[in-house]
Parts: structure tokens; C-alpha cells; sequence
């Protein structure tokens, strides 16, 4: 139980030629309300809820952008993975 | 983007007589989605709610009011689930389907959903007002971005609350936009993803709206729909009544209300080309563009400035990208884009396209367009000011960051590097320079790139016309820039209505500097391109084949048009028309004398512009 308390971190790329745009906020927040531990991302010192299909928008983070990403609780790992998939993908329509 | 001139016709209002007041007004918004629609009007109409309840709820009323907006919330989030049931597998919008899910996430989200709950409570406002407060806070926060494509979302925010508000004020979703009589025209401020999701395409034939841009919902879906549509239309919907006459030209963003007869069948005419244009020309793009006798080859390539017109050029038959414009990374920002930034973008760009097919043009625009931490006075005349190759020799890092990006991305699948705006050979030798130091750098620090990057100029400045034997020997290549050369040769400000008149392509004087500027390559050894606008009609192809040019970079619009024309003409005949067009002293006559050949050579066809 200890160690879930721990901050998970990861450095990503935004790879997608559009940004975070509208299709990729839409699928994180809808895949990261399944998950119990908290998620958030960070963009030159902004953080937001990767819940929040809103805050990921406000976001905006254009191409070739490093986001932060940090997680905390039960399946921390797996949300972090999954976050890792969406933003490096660089054709999400494919799947 | 620009249409080539087939459809490019001269303004509504020089074309027919009204028979009365009422009949052919013109209105002028922003072409979204191509092509011509004639139908009948169907006005959406939607009640307003810019003008809402304001009031301070007593205490006792709060816990009512919470509810109220819940319970609205509840029920729009049930009107967005039902319009997606809608929606079936193999439903030809089955890609834009995710907007609904947005919209619903966004009714859910915590800002929208508890800050406006917070509002009700600790303002005692409304649940309309407070609802509006915190619309217009979400909204403010988007206009602090600078991509255009993302603060556009602000919209999707905007539909929602409208949605809510609605509700709450009692306004029944009126009128289905499901059941429209055929041959109609919608006509609304604005139409949200729910709304457009819901057309059915048989009855449908466009799209006019007061909001959105070229990233709006509408203009999308229009796109995907092949639908024409035109947007930015202020006022439209009290200017318009169900089942009245509409024309709306969604390449110019022309419309006109209560067209007469002759309009009508005017427009009906341009329609028949425009449909010719993209049904039956399609096919061209897949050809070589190798003229009829087989003697002369052409690389037809596409000038684009976006990453998302990549595919349109690719699916009208472009070779390559002629001319990337890389400006777009630069405005509309207060800061600079970083190299990995930049990076992105270009290996995108190359690797979309097939290798060595790709030309990326340096930064093209004055200092007062960018990053306002530039600190540059503003200037009495930008367009002959520091800008361009000026601006990037001025600000080394701005430049070698660029460069740099373009050398790792050519690692990726070739490219050629373009300087606009070289006057000079210092200017040219001092760029070279620190092409070098990007290349040493690079090496030094391990980085992938592509030391063989081939390295040219866009000749646009007349003195570079004038030594373009000298700068022949220093580059790799020409990209011959007419739309700035003819101003500045002509000495024309283009958008001066006053003087336009004057800029013309075939202009002795403009054909006597290109067949200068292909001497000097071809002296040289080195091949000549154009990439400007001029490369698009078929009009100009005759001689630009007849003085040896290899590549023409255009709209990719009108790439089709073109490499059909030069399948149908033969280099005997180029070359002829070529030494005839050279003989002549005025544009006029030049022009003249090569529309009336074209016209009697190919009467079926629309290479020239009927109007």
C-alpha cells in the first residue's frame, strides 16, 4: 500500500500533428475516469486533471511539446502506460 | 486556399442586372468547403439566448436552483446519447462521432459542471447566469492560446452551455434539421456537432452561417460531406426566410439571395465546371504530366502552408511539396516555436511525401508579424523591409534554430532548403555560411541529419533576376517566385485596387525575366521550378514549358487541370507559341492571342475562365 503512495512520473512527447486536440483529450479523459489513482499532466509549470476532458484541452499542448505526467494510487502504473499510448500515437484515427 | 481560375469568376455583382431591389444581393463570408449549392433556404432557427434570466436567488431558493441545472445537465446529456444512437455503423460521419463524446465529457467536467453549482451557491446567481459566467470564464481562458485549431475548441464549450441554457430556459429543440425538403440550403448562426451529425446528405446541398472559420464544426463536416459551405455570413439569418432562392459558392464565400434567372443559370454553369472539375479531372492527377508528343516532362508538385493539406495535394496528384511555407510555426503566437517544435513539423511533412520530393522554405515574413518580444519598430514599408532572409541573417538563432529543424528532418526522407527573398550574392554567401556552422554543430553533437540537404533560392527580387548567372553557380536550384517578382518588377502593390489592374503573367516584361532566370540554370546546370501562382493556369503553361522549366508548384486545386492541359499539348507547339508570345509588346495581346489558341484548340474544355 506504501509504495502506490508514491508519485509515479513520466516524460512524453506530443507526436500528433494536430496537438492534444479534441480526439485525443476526449479518449484520456474518458480512459483515465476508469482508473482510481489520481492522474494529472504538466506543461510548463501548468498542471491538470487528465480527467478533465476541459483542463486537457486548456492544456493545449501544440506538437513536439513534453508533457509531465504524474500519478498517484492503485493503478497508477496502467494509466500511466495508457496515457504514454494516446499521446505517442501518432495516428490514433488508425485505431 | 485559392482556386484556380476556373472557378475563380469576377465578383456576383458585375455579373447580372437585378430586375428589382430585392433580387441578387450579395454577401461575402469565407469559403470553408468548396463547390456550388442553388437550392431554397432553410432557416434554422434558433431561439437566442444571448439575452438571459439575471436574477439573485433568495436563500431558500438554492437548493431548488441546483437542482434545476442538474436536472438540465441530465437532459442534455440525454439529447447528445440519443442524437449518437442515431447515428449508425457505416453512417458516412462515423469519424466525427468522438464530438458528441466531447460534448458530453464537457457537461460532466468538474469547471463546468461544479463551477457553475458553485456559482448558483455562493453568488445566490441564476442557474442561467451562473452558467453564462462560467462559459464566459472557460472561454477566456481559451483565447490565451495560440494554435488556432485548439482555441477553436472554445466553441465546443459554447455549444454545450447553449444546450444547457436552452433547457433551462424552457426552448424546445424546434424543427428538425432531420426532415428537410430536398434541395436545401441551411441557414443558421451556427451549427453545433449534434446539428450537423444529424443532416441527412440527400437533402442537403450547403451550408451558410453567421459563426465559425475554416476549423469550425461546420467547415469540417462540410468538408467530409463534400458540401459546399461559407461561414462568417454576419446577419444572415434575419436576412433570409425559409423557401427563398439561395446561391452559395463556398470556394469564394460568395452567396446570393434571390438570385434573378440569369444569375441562376450563370451560376448553374460554374457549377457544371466545378463538378467536370473534380468527377472527370481526378483521373489527371494520377498521370505523369508529359506532353502529348512525349517531348517534354514536368514535376508537378503542391504549395501548401499546413500540415492538413498534405493529403489534399497528394489526392489531386501532386509529386511532392513545391513549397512548404513554414510561417504558419511563426504567427499568431507571442513566442518563438522551438526547434523540436519545428522538428516535428517538417519530418511530417517529409515523411508524407515521397522521398526528395519535399522543398521547405525558410522563414518568409516581416518582423512585425512575429513574436512581439522581437523588439523591431514598425516599418513604413514591411514589404521591402526586414524580412525574409533579411530578418533570419539579422537574427542568427531564430534562423539556425530553424535551419537546424530542417536538417534533422531531412534525415528523414530528403529536402530541399529554399531562401526567400535573396537580393544578393553577400546575402547568399553569408547564408551559406551559416548553413555550414548549422551542419558543423549538428556533427559535433551527434545529431541525425542530412548533410546533403540541396540548397536554393526563390528568385523574386528583380536584382536577383539581373545575376542569376552569378547565383546559378552557388545554389542547387531555382524556385521562381511570380507573385512577389511581378510586384515588385511591375513596381504593383497587388492588393491596391487602384493599380492591380496592371499585374498581369504575361506581361513582356515578366516573360523576359523568367526565360533570364531559365537561361541562367540551365548555363548552369541547375533545375528551374516555379512555385508561384502563375505555375496554375493552364494559360501560362505553354510558355513556361516553351523556356525549359521542369517543376511547377501550385494550388493542388488545380493540379489535375494543369497536368491534363499539358498531356494535350505537344512541345512543337509550345515552343512555337513561345517564340510568337515573345514577339508581342503588351500583355494584352499575349493574353488574348493564347486564350483565343487554347479556346480553338480545346473547345470541350474549360482551361480558361468562361466568365
Amino acid at each position: 500500500m506504501g509504495e502506490e503512495l508514491e508519485l509515479l512520473e513520466l516524460t512524453v512527447k506530443v507526436v500528433n500533428n494536430l496537438g492534444l486536440h479534441a480526439r485525443v483529450a476526449t479518449r484520456m479523459a474518458q480512459a483515465m475516469q476508469n482508473y482510481a489513482c489520481k492522474v494529472t499532466l504538466v506543461k510548463d509549470g501548468v498542471e491538470v486533471n487528465a480527467k478533465s476532458v476541459l483542463g486537457l484541452l486548456l492544456l493545449a499542448a501544440a506538437p513536439g511539446t513534453e508533457l509531465l505526467v504524474k500519478a498517484q494510487g492503485p493503478d497508477r502504473q496502467k494509466a500511466v502506460e495508457e496515457i504514454k499510448r494516446l499521446i505517442e500515437d501518432e495516428n490514433p484515427e488508425a485505431n | 486556399m485559392r482556386t484556380p481560375k476556373q472557378i475563380d469568376r469576377k465578383r456576383p455583382a458585375d455579373l447580372a442586372q437585378p430586375l428589382d431591389n430585392d433580387a441578387n444581393k450579395v454577401m461575402k463570408g469565407l469559403g470553408v468547403s468548396g463547390g456550388i449549392a442553388i437550392g431554397q433556404v432553410i432557416a434554422l432557427e434558433r431561439l437566442s439566448t444571448e439575452i438571459y434570466p439575471q436574477r439573485i436567488l433568495k436563500p431558500e431558493e438554492v437548493t431548488g436552483e441546483l437542482r434545476r441545472f442538474e436536472s438540465a445537465v441530465r437532459d442534455a446529456e440525454a439529447q447528445l446519447k440519443q442524437v449518437k444512437k442515431m447515428i449508425g455503423p457505416g453512417h458516412p460521419l462515423q469519424n466525427h462521432l468522438y464530438i458528441l463524446d466531447t460534448h458530453i465529457l464537457l457537461l460532466e467536467d468538474r469547471m463546468f459542471f461544479q463551477g457553475t453549482q458553485d456559482i448558483i451557491v455562493s453568488e445566490r446567481q441564476n442557474a442561467e447566469w451562473a452558467l453564462s459566467t462560467i462559459i464566459s470564464t472557460i472561454s477566456a481562458a481559451f483565447d490565451t492560446i495560440e494554435d488556432e485549431y485548439l482555441r477553436e475548441r472554445a466553441r465546443d464549450v459554447h455549444f454545450v452551455g447553449e444546450r444547457v441554457l436552452r433547457i433551462l430556459m424552457g426552448y424546445s429543440e424546434k424543427g428538425s434539421i432531420r426532415q428537410l425538403p430536398p434541395n436545401s440550403v441551411i441557414v443558421a448562426h451556427d451549427l453545433s456537432p449534434a446539428d450537423t451529425l444529424q443532416i441527412q446528405k440527400d437533402s442537403v446541398l450547403g451550408f451558410a452561417i453567421e459563426m465559425g472559420g475554416r476549423t469550425s464544426h461546420t467547415a469540417i463536416i462540410a468538408r467530409s460531406m463534400k458540401l459546399p459551405a461559407v461561414t462568417g455570413l454576419e446577419n444572415i439569418s434575419r436576412q433570409v426566410q425559409t423557401g427563398e432562392t439561395i446561391i452559395i459558392d463556398g470556394s469564394t464565400g460568395a452567396v446570393i439571395l434571390n438570385p434573378d434567372p440569369e444569375t441562376i443559370f450563370r451560376f448553374r454553369q460554374h457549377q457544371e465546371v466545378y463538378r467536370n472539375y473534380h468527377q472527370g479531372l481526378m483521373t489527371f492527377g494520377r498521370l505523369p504530366a508529359v506532353t502529348s508528343d512525349g517531348a517534354g516532362s514536368v514535376r508537378i508538385m503542391a504549395n501548401i502552408e499546413l500540415m492538413d493539406e498534405i493529403d489534399l495535394a497528394l489526392d489531386h496528384g501532386a509529386e511532392g511539396i513545391g513549397l512548404f511555407r513554414t510561417e504558419y510555426l511563426f504567427l499568431g503566437r507571442r513566442d518563438l516555436p522551438s526547434e523540436e517544435e519545428q522538428y516535428e513539423a517538417y519530418k511530417h511533412v517529409v515523411g508524407a511525401c515521397p522521398p526528395n520530393s519535399v522543398t521547405i522554405r525558410t522563414l518568409d515574413v516581416g518582423a512585425d508579424k512575429i513574436a512581439s518580444n522581437l523588439n523591431i519598430e514598425a516599418e513604413a514599408n514591411p514589404a521591402m523591409g526586414l524580412r525574409a532572409i533579411r530578418l533570419c541573417l539579422g537574427r542568427k538563432d531564430l534562423f539556425k534554430t530553424q535551419l537546424r529543424a530542417i536538417f534533422r528532418a531531412a534525415a528523414h526522407g530528403c529536402c530541399r532548403l529554399l531562401v526567400p527573398m535573396i537580393s544578393c550574392m553577400t546575402e547568399l554567401r553569408n547564408t551559406k555560411e551559416i548553413i555550414e556552422e548549422v551542419k558543423e554543430e549538428l556533427a559535433k553533437a551527434g545529431q541525425e541529419f542530412d548533410p546533403d540537404v540541396r540548397f536554393g533560392i526563390l528568385v523574386e527580387v528583380p536584382s536577383a533576376v539581373a545575376i542569376a548567372d552569378l547565383i546559378a553557380r552557388e545554389t542547387d536550384f531555382f524556385s521562381i517566385g511570380t507573385n512577389d517578382l511581378i510586384q515588385y518588377a511591375l513596381a504593383i502593390d497587388r492588393v491596391n485596387e487602384h493599380v492591380n489592374y496592371l499585374y498581369d503573367t504575361l506581361h513582356p516584361a515578366v516573360l523576359r525575366l523568367i526565360r533570364q532566370i531559365a537561361n541562367a540554370g540551365q548555363a548552369s546546370g541547375i533545375p528551374v521550378a516555379m512555385c508561384g501562382e502563375m505555375a496554375g493556369y493552364p494559360v501560362n503553361i505553354p510558355i513556361l514549358l516553351g523556356l525549359g522549366l521542369g517543376e511547377l508548384s501550385m494550388n493542388a486545386l488545380s493540379i489535375p487541370m494543369v497536368k491534363k492541359f499539358i498531356r494535350s499539348v505537344s512541345m512543337e507547339e509550345c515552343e512555337e507559341l513561345t517564340t510568337r508570345a515573345f514577339e508581342m509588346s503588351a500583355a494584352q495581346e499575349i493574353r488574348g492571342f493564347l486564350e483565343d489558341w487554347i479556346q480553338e484548340r480545346f473547345p470541350q474544355d474549360y482551361f480558361i475562365d468562361q466568365s
